[in-house]
């Protein structure tokens, strides 16, 4: 398995990583326990951070990784969220690789704040861009195994044989010398805790051969599905508090309005109501109701009356942010973001030139546990319980609305029931921490559905044209890729900035948000969110260029699975398959040929498209259907697909979908095929259904009966197929979603002939 | 005052008589295996059984629900292992699991009235139930698995 279902884009925050080595630190606990914790050289003096502070006391000190208790219990902090991808899993098989026990006997919890829990791709404590296991495959296995290996010693030295007399497993070490008056007898790891403990961490951390792997590649279980079968895993809005209220929170139409005035004198009376009042702080603005119950709330939220400001956004619409996209594009192109050859000579040289012009819709996330945090605002600190991608994010976005200072500010992270990249903004922990405050309460804040859907960042619309130069014989000689929209990062780089800062006092976080914004492209890379997967055209051309003219609609934008990706990955797959049908073209070889001709360059992605053809058996479609091919890579996996479509009566019927990856190293191979099944009907959702549509700078869909998602009954047949391999592993929770919408398109297109140049797919 | 039998106990709650039945399950009786996903019963997570049929709790008013008997996930076994809780596991059916109370109490419905249901009906019945992470090609997989097991285990106690 590898990694998160929801996403950031791998660029914006590469450059503004903290390089850092990591040290591992043991300590002995007064109860014979070993603990584990990570120690950052050079940050020990942060409060919170750095090196260990446990000595005899039992406390679990915040940035432990891994305990071992006496009585034999292991106790794992996970360091990235799970919200259903599998890293409560991935990443506890690492660790159980090397320490040599059962993962299914290993208590985990979720981490809190602390630098060491960093994302080492990002700099920040984030979960996304499809990165947990890959930022995590070296350090969690060396954890395992230099504990294993102080266990190890202190059972040599019980038993007064060499270390290579011994063997660990299960859990406890074996005693393996040969006419030893121990032979064959074991010591637990608990038993061996307080002897390890007393050991120096070993400078030299081998780690096993793949050949030796017991749980890597063939673990095929998921340690948190007795929980989520019994309906006992806690998620955010399960949190529960000693005298807790619940808050409601009404935030205007358009985001960027002020209160004038609000009149609550219609609900005040109202049963259970306990407080009615306006927060106006940082971005977190709207009028929140306290009461007894969340139904009280919520009915009497229908009786509260709100005038707002104006906004900038009420002549905003689909059409003016379309018109505005081609408008900045037409005037400049931006920046060139991929420059190979000459396209203008190519285009100008041209024989034949196709274009096209695609307009891709706004999307939101629809998590189905919606929106929630739960906060508790005390004189000594802020405590915070909420399902958040981000929880140094979250303290930022805390400490921004209330009088807190970070280091008095603890998040506490739950089971999150979706994401899909909207948990990375942090607005729903701002308006929590604030009503606390102000109600100086516990209040667990719930969204609904409406609020959820409309109050979303969605994933940015965006303009594109395209053009493809043709010599004399036929062949593509170039590829012109241009588009304009919003990039997400100024959306959420507020947070990310002074996140990575902590040690900054409170007063410098706008200038820290400034200085991320300002600082893109000259300190820090520019937001490369929306061009990802269109500047990576891995097609053999001579001539390759792709500009990105960033253009902000106004409409709050976030990632969203796969981000730039499930774009460019519909652009590029369609486009190519429109330059397949070419009739000079055609007469030489099929959409799959085309293709694996033209990435000779890639022997990884040929693979991975052979085997997805030949699965799907290519060529021979199911019955009643057309079959289209489509590959992309993000997140560092290549992953094809072929989709057998039907089209009947104007409708699309997808009847099967065959997916091939290759994701490097597989630590999970179940959760791979899990997240491949996951994104593919996750993409087909948007294929067939996705558009969140603006009128008067609103956005207009309110729950599911009008941002439809897909049913069982609608569900296709998905086989997936795992290359196998030895490479470093790489993402999966987003990288099934990229070809699918191609895919299908391709195959309605081998049907009827029509190009599809928006989402969703409409027929005619 | 409302007053249910909750997984085989009484149960009384002082909430307003239209507060849904989700609510009151959650908040005042502190069982919250059960979800709120939509609030307009479009999505399933919310579903229990009163009486035996499978019930969306966020539009049930608790008043409508006066003296029935209502069935929680937290009850639908004494150990987590009905059929449907074991093929669940088996088949890693859940990913985030947000959904998975509802689908399974859902799809508990389903066996009781169609102990050996074809895919049609698979889709028939679990049409309501939304999953986001869209896990629908197990879920289908682990009703049949719970359907067959039962049917094997019937087969066994009968020979």
């Amino acid at each position: 398995m590898t990694s998160s279902t929801s996403d950031v884009s791998t660029s914006a925050f590469a450059e503004l990583k903290q390089s850092r080595r990591t040290f591992l630190k043991a300590t002995a606990m007064g109860s014979g326990g070993l603990m584990m914790s990570i120690a950052l050289p050079g940050c020990a003096t942060l409060k919170n951070g750095g090196i260990s502070q446990v000595g005899d006391n039992e406390q679990w000190d915040s940035n432990a990784w891994l305990r071992i208790d006496s009585d034999n219990s292991i106790h794992f902090v996970l360091d990235r969220v799970e919200m259903g991808q599998g890293t409560y899993t991935g990443m506890t098989s690492l660790l159980c690789e090397e320490l040599e026990v059962d993962p299914e006997t290993v208590n985990v919890s979720f981490a809190g704040v602390d630098s060491v829990y960093r994302n080492t791709i990002y700099g920040i404590q984030i979960t996304g861009g499809s990165t947990s296991v890959a930022s995590s495959w070296q350090i969690v296995r060396e954890a395992g195994a230099a504990t294993r290996i102080m266990l190890i010693k202190a059972a040599a030295n019980t038993w007064n044989i060499n270390t290579s007399d011994c063997m660990a497993e299960n859990g406890a070490v074996i005693n393996k010398a040969a006419g030893h008056e121990s032979h064959g007898q074991k010591i637990t790891f608990g038993q061996l805790a307080v002897i390890a403990a007393t050991y120096s961490v070993p400078s030299d951390i081998p780690l096993k051969d793949k050949a030796d792997f017991k749980i890597i590649g063939k673990y095929n279980k998921r340690l948190d599905a007795l929980k989520k079968a019994t309906g006992t895993a806690d998620y955010g809005i399960d949190t529960e508090l000693p005298g807790m209220k619940y808050a409601v929170f009404t935030r205007a139409p358009r985001w960027d309005s002020q209160i004038k005035r609000f009149d609550a004198s219609q609900i005040e009376n109202m049963p259970g109501i306990e407080q009615v009042f306006a927060v106006n702080k940082s971005s977190t603005i709207g009028v929140a109701i306290v009461a007894k119950s969340y139904w009280q709330a919520r009915k009497a939220q229908q009786a509260l009356s709100v005038e707002w400001h104006e906004s900038e956004l009420t002549q905003v619409d689909d059409a003016s942010i379309f018109a505005q996209y081609k408008k900045d594009l037409a005037a400049d192109s931006g920046e060139n973001v991929r420059s190979e050859g000459d396209i203008e000579s190519a285009l100008e040289n041209a024989e034949q030139t196709i274009s096209a012009e695609y307009e891709m819709p706004f999307l939101a996330h629809a998590s189905l546990e919606p929106q929630n945090c739960t906060a508790w605002a005390k004189p000594e600190g802020l405590e915070i319980w909420a399902p958040t991608q981000s929880p140094d994010m979250a303290q930022v976005a805390a400490a921004k609305v209330t009088d807190y200072s970070l280091s008095d500010i603890k998040i506490n992270t739950t089971f999150i029931g979706g994401s899909f990249g909207r948990r990375i903004n942090q607005d729903f922990v701002a308006e929590a921490a604030a009503i606390s405050e102000i109600s100086q309460q516990p209040i667990k804040l719930i969204w609904s559905r409406e609020e959820d859907t409309q109050r979303d960042w969605y994933r940015p619309s965006s303009y594109h044209k395209l053009s493809a130069s043709l010599n004399k014989s036929g062949e593509i000689t170039g590829w012109n890729h241009q588009m304009a929209g919003s990039g997400v990062f100024d959306y959420f780089v507020g947070d990310a900035a002074p996140a990575q800062y902590p040690f900054m006092p409170k007063f410098m976080f706008g200038m820290l948000e400034s200085a991320g914004k300002l600082g893109e492209g000259i300190i820090a890379p520019a937001d490369g969110s929306i061009f990802e997967g269109a500047n990576g055209i891995p097609y053999d051309f001579a001539n390759i260029n792709v500009d990105y003219k960033k253009s902000d609609s106004g409409i709050l934008v976030g990632n969203w699975r796969s981000v730039g990706y499930s774009h460019n990955g519909f652009i590029v797959e369609t486009f190519m398959e429109q330059l397949a049908q070419l009739p000079a073209m055609k007469a030489k070889k099929d959409s799959y040929q085309f293709r694996y001709d033209l990435l000779k360059q890639h022997p990884r992605a040929q693979a991975v498209l052979k085997m997805a053809a030949d699965k799907a058996h290519w060529g021979t479609p199911l019955p009643g259907c057309t079959q289209g091919i489509s590959i992309h890579k993000s997140f560092g996996t290549w992953v094809a697909e072929v989709a057998d479509v039907m089209v009947e009566d104007n409708k699309i019927n997808v009847k099967r979908i065959v997916c091939a990856v290759d994701c490097g190293q597989v630590v999970n191979p179940d959760t791979v095929v899990a997240q491949m099944e996951g994104g593919i009907i996750f993409a087909l959702t948007a294929a067939l259904y996705g558009k969140i549509t603006i009128k008067d700078g609103i956005p207009q869909q309110t729950n599911f009966h009008d941002y439809q998602l897909l049913r069982i009954n609608e569900a296709p047949q998905i086989d997936v197929h795992i290359i196998a391999s030895n490479e470093k592993p790489t993402g999966v929770g987003e990288p099934g979603v990229p070809p699918l919408a191609s895919a299908v398109a391709n195959a309605i297109t081998a049907k009827t002939g029509q190009y599809f140049y928006s989402l969703p797919l409409t027929l005619g | 005052m409302a007053k249910f039998i909750l997984n085989g106990q009484p149960v009384t709650a002082d909430v307003e008589s239209d507060t849904p039945l989700l609510w009151v399950i959650r908040d005042d009786l502190d069982m919250t295996g059960t979800k709120f996903g939509c609030g307009i019963g479009t999505c399933g997570a919310c579903t229990v059984h009163v009486g035996g049929r499978a019930t969306r709790s966020c539009i049930t008013p608790v008043s409508s629900v006066e003296g029935a008997e209502i069935t929680t996930i937290e009850g639908l076994s004494d150990n987590g292992d009905h059929p449907l809780q074991v093929s669940w596991q088996k088949l890693q059916v859940p990913q985030c699991g947000y959904c998975q109370s509802g689908q399974i109490m859902q799809a508990a419905a389903l066996l009781k009235d169609i102990p050996n249901p074809s895919d049609k009906d698979i889709d028939a019945v679990m049409g309501g139930n939304l999953c986001r992470c869209m896990t629908y090609v197990r879920i289908r997989s682990a009703i049949h698995e719970a359907a067959n097991a039962t049917l094997e285990s019937n087969d066994e106690q009968t020979a």
